[in-house]
């Protein structure tokens, strides 16, 4: 399920959203796998900010942070238009 | 090095993707490897805690996984000079018994080629962005937090 998250019951435009994906558990204990949050030009957020602001719980080192699908650390700024991804510790092969 | 990666939604076959890989990089005019190492992962029978196991689910992050497994099979193959690469993975629903991942390596000799898959194997096992749930049969699902031992 998508989520478009607004305010002041006006949408944003795109360029002002970061959409934010979850995966695997985090997608479960959340209850949403995508979601689009208003993120003005002139923020300063974090991907941490983000993860607090959305409320999915305490951060754990384990989990891992994608922008626009490129690994980076927690505390990596946010820019509007980014995909910001949180990641569970990977188990493939 | 020659590369060939694909993410696989349905099941596939390893002897017949290593066939026709073969095949490809012989019309590529690729002389073939001296050396091959392969390794194939199938589903077990049974869940982590021992309970019988319905299927095995595979999520992935589209976009993000096969340039992962590009990355990290380029990295790899450049460390040991390998000639070649197939990476198959599967997604999606997996049978117990059923392939979820085929790595085949070739090069020059047997130690790079058996290094070269073994650490590939391993890098993609714990740094390519896929996810396994356990599917039981009395319905319920549990996600795999952490990788098998070697």
């Amino acid at each position: 399920m998508v989520v478009k998250v607004t305010q002041g019951g006006s949408e944003q435009l795109a360029s002002e959203t970061v959409q934010v994906r979850l995966f695997a558990l985090l997608q479960d204990r959340a209850g949403w796998f995508a979601r689009e949050l208003p993120l003005p030009a002139d923020s300063c957020l974090s991907a941490l900010d983000v993860w607090n602001r959305l409320n999915l719980g305490p951060w754990s080192a384990s989990l891992r942070v994608a922008i626009n699908q490129n690994l980076v650390k927690p505390q990596q700024r946010v820019h509007p238009g980014d995909e910001l991804a949180f990641l569970p510790p990977f188990t493939g092969g | 090095m020659h590369l060939r990666i694909a993410l696989r939604d349905q099941p596939f076959h390893p002897f017949g993707c290593l066939e026709r890989w073969h095949r490809h990089l012989h019309d590529q005019g690729h002389s073939g490897s001296a050396a091959e190492a392969l390794f194939i992962g199938r589903v077990r029978g049974e869940a982590a805690d021992g309970s019988d196991l319905e299927a095995l689910e595979l999520e992935h992050y589209p976009g993000m996984t096969e340039r992962s497994l590009e990355q990290l099979a380029q990295a790899c193959g450049g460390r040991y000079q390998a000639r070649s690469c197939l990476i198959q993975h599967r997604v999606g629903r997996v049978l117990p018994g059923e392939p979820i991942v085929l790595v085949a390596i070739g090069a020059d000799r047997r130690g790079p080629a058996q290094r070269c898959c073994q650490e590939l194997l391993e890098a993609l096992k714990h740094e390519a962005p896929f996810w396994k749930r356990e599917w039981h049969v009395d319905g319920s699902s549990t996600w795999i937090t952490g990788n098998t031992p070697l």
